[in-house]
């Protein structure tokens, strides 16, 4: 006996589904969306794609080389047909992180990733491979040490640094010539007298940012190897090994700040200044100098008037004194790690080895303006102001300021107490600790 | 034939009314149901479950999470930047809840009498900020707050008030409250609309009872528009409870919690410990978890609020 009709339409006209049909229907509608999850996880083949092929994931957040990675992958493609290349540039550290974290917790990690601070936690916890065992010591050779020194425990290499950082200050000559700045300040009282000469003419010294906080310590940290010569103090004072923030050389660096704040090297609101505004600053000659790091020259390729482009100069950190060493920070906060998992590692490895080619590599980070990690690319930087920032590495002004241990990133909040004059360093250096200690849990 | 199932269905209305189904209707109604229960509890349900499990262990985001009960929990409470993180968070909600629900009111009563004339651009001209993404309203007013080049500053010294000037996103006094004023700007056009929408539910004939019997603006606002209201007040006022409980974005954009946490709410300091710096090479996701289960909890309190009020009101 059939069932009663329902109308499908208002007239009641002659489209109608018996409560049968519908309850059919309503079954297998949900039967098939409860079943996508399963369908697509069966269809999931990791590292591997169509045809074949086999798949290598690639994630960073790396916008600079946004023009390169389609020829880079693509010239890898043809030379390897078996290989597809999927790349994937986030726009910041902000967007990637959470997904990789996701990709990380679900156990499908892509098969070349950039670690950022987690590199040694991923690494011990066996997600990202011992580049040591699979590249070989040859390969690693080249690197510069503070790159390799950064992705290193036990022996083991868990990531490669692909461009390397150090910071310099930009500096306009225009507006030091205008302000009767004759050459670069040599020590930090130097600059001071500098700057007291910029800030009469109605300009800013020193453009910096100190929001987030974490980038305030981008600048201080290496006040810690000047006032200490020591450039491993840092590396101590991250890892709580020995040191802490109470320690006199922390309280001396933070006294030799205040000193720089004293003296109007900075521009006034360092705590509310982000990066990009501490950069725009400086291009738009509202600050004769701006305290940056050497992703700035292409930054300023794409920002900048092509005037301001080609007058701009760098130079190194003012040292403590005349003569001693011109301390700035240098890591390579944009490395590269290998899924250690992965059943594509091999051709992960594979398009490591292309990508860090002499050939590729050179011509990746000429493109894109941006800092090798290798000696040997190094050595044909053709930016200037690149080249001598690279140079600085080969001085041994770089030291380490990337915040890798835990809660360590949090001694730049009690840093605004500084920056704002509101605070004394003893009690900023006692906060610092209490922060990062807290942090920890 | 019309008439049967016109009949049928008057039966039918009178059945559900009463809560008396026949079975093979009320397994229908299940499998009609079955699709959006069963994506809820995947996507919104075990997420959550998931969360309170993993609030109660010690878990860096991979490997297996190691049970550590209420340890997460005491942490927090005993955590000075997790405690005013939660004041914090308090006092934005509170804030931003009075603020964001009577200013739209008052516009909206405004626009619907005495700017009647200027309704449509008056609601078009504040409803624009809220169609903006808060990241994208967040980049822009850090900029217009830009202590040197910024528009605020250069306005307050050009018309010789710079000794207010300062550096509003940078300054832990100033920091929080230069957000608030931030999220109203933003808020105000979609809360406004909502109240105006609610408006237009009053009988007119209500108003002209009360002109008879003398009432005043005062009044009738007091007497008939704010009692017809009740229900979308219950709403909006919830509503802003909620997005000032788990409020991050604008946070995040403009002073990603600084300086020194002076502007930090529960949800920017658990996306820190979780997904960002903040716990450095190892991340704290059990921890963070146990604040997201706080921010849960005082949402579900604020919905329990307006649950009560609306069953309430409709009585």
């Amino acid at each position: 006996m059939p069932g009663p009709t329902i109308p499908a339409t208002s007239d009641g006209g002659s489209a109608a589904l018996s409560r049968r049909s519908l309850l059919t229907l309503g079954t297998v509608g949900a039967a098939t969306l409860g079943s996508v999850p399963l369908l697509s996880s069966c269809g999931s083949d990791e590292g591997s794609g169509g045809g074949g092929k086999t798949t290598v994931r690639v994630w960073t957040w790396y916008s600079e080389q946004q023009d390169e990675w389609p020829r880079l992958v693509s010239e890898f493609e043809a030379a390897n047909p078996s290989i597809t290349i999927e790349n994937r540039v986030f726009g910041t550290p902000d967007q990637y992180l959470p997904a990789l974290a996701a990709a990380v917790s679900g156990g499908d990690v892509p098969e070349i990733f950039a670690p950022h601070v987690r590199a040694l936690t991923y690494g011990e916890a066996g997600i990202s491979a011992d580049l040591n065992a699979e590249l070989g010591t040859d390969f690693l050779s080249d690197f510069f040490q503070s790159t390799i020194d950064e992705y290193t425990l036990d022996g083991k290499q868990y990531a490669l640094g692909w461009m390397a950082q150090t910071f310099g200050i930009f500096y306009n000559p225009d507006l030091m010539s205008a302000a009767g700045v004759d050459g670069e300040p040599e020590t930090w009282d130097d600059l001071i007298a500098a700057a007291q000469r910029i800030n009469a003419t109605g300009k800013s010294a020193v453009s910096l940012s100190a929001n987030p906080g974490t980038s305030g310590l981008d600048f201080f940290l290496p006040l810690l190897a000047q006032v200490s010569d020591d450039p491993t103090f840092y590396l101590r004072l991250d890892q709580l090994d020995g040191v802490t923030y109470t320690d006199p050389v922390v309280v001396q660096s933070l006294e030799l700040l205040k000193k720089l704040v004293d003296g109007g090297v900075f521009q006034p609101g360092v705590n509310g200044t982000s990066g990009d505004q501490a950069s725009s600053l400086f291009f738009t000659e509202g600050a004769a100098m701006n305290f940056n790091g050497s992703w700035a020259p292409q930054n300023l390729v794409q920002n900048a008037t092509p005037e301001f482009v080609q007058k701009y100069r760098v130079m190194k950190n003012p040292a403590l004194t005349p003569g001693a060493q011109h301390y700035t920070a240098n890591q390579a906060g944009a490395g590269l790690a290998v899924s250690a998992t992965s059943r594509a590692k091999d051709a992960a490895l594979e398009f490591i080895r292309f990508l860090y080619s002499p050939e590729q590599y050179v011509q990746t980070m000429n493109n894109s303006n941006s800092m090798p990690s290798t000696k040997s690319a190094a050595t044909e930087v053709t930016n200037p102001i690149l080249k001598q920032m690279t140079s600085w590495l080969l001085d041994g002004d770089g030291v380490p300021h990337i915040p890798f241990g835990n809660g360590s990133s949090e001694a730049g909040g009690p840093l605004a107490g500084i920056w704002d004059g509101s605070a004394e360093p003893s009690a900023v250096a006692a906060e610092m600790q209490t922060a990062v200690t807290n942090a920890r849990g | 034939m019309s008439a049967q199932l016109l009949s049928g269905g008057a039966a039918r209305r009178e059945r559900v009314a009463s809560g008396r189904l026949h079975r093979p209707e009320t397994i229908a109604g299940y499998v009609f149901i079955l699709p959006t229960v069963a994506l809820f509890a995947l996507f919104v349900g075990y997420p959550i479950v998931r969360a309170v499990y993993i609030s109660l262990t010690s878990w860096s985001g991979f490997g297996d999470p190691v049970f550590t009960g209420l340890e997460n929990y005491a942490r927090m409470a005993a955590d000075p930047v997790a405690r005013a993180a939660f004041v914090r968070t308090l006092v934005f909600a509170a804030v931003t809840t009075v603020l964001q629900t009577l200013l739209p009111l008052g516009a909206a009563v405004l626009i619907n009498s005495t700017w009647k004339r200027f309704g449509v651009v008056a609601r078009t001209l504040l409803f624009i900020p809220g169609i903006v993404s808060f990241v994208v309203t967040g980049v822009v007013w850090r900029l217009v707050l830009d202590p040197n080049v910024g528009v605020v500053n250069r306005l307050l010294d050009s018309i010789g008030l710079e000794t207010l000037s300062r550096t509003w996103l940078g300054e832990a006094q100033t920091a929080l409250p230069t957000i608030v004023v931030v999220a109203l700007w933003q808020g105000l056009g979609l809360n406004m609309l909502i109240f105006f929408a609610g408006l237009q539910g009053i009988d007119p004939t209500l108003y002209e009872a009360a002109e008879t019997d003398g009432a005043n603006a005062w009044q009738k606002f007091r007497y008939v528009t704010v009692p017809g209201l009740q229900v979308i007040t219950t709403i909006v006022v919830s509503l802003n409870l909620i997005n000032g409980f788990k409020a991050f974005d604008l946070i995040y954009v403009m002073t990603q919690g600084g300086p020194n946490h002076a502007s930090e709410v529960m949800g920017t300091l658990l996306y820190g410990l979780a997904f960002g710096s903040t716990s450095g090479s190892v991340p704290q996701f059990g921890y963070a978890s146990a604040m997201s289960i706080v921010v849960l909890l005082l949402c579900t309190a604020a919905v329990t609020v307006q649950l009560v009020l609306n069953r309430r009101a409709a009585r």
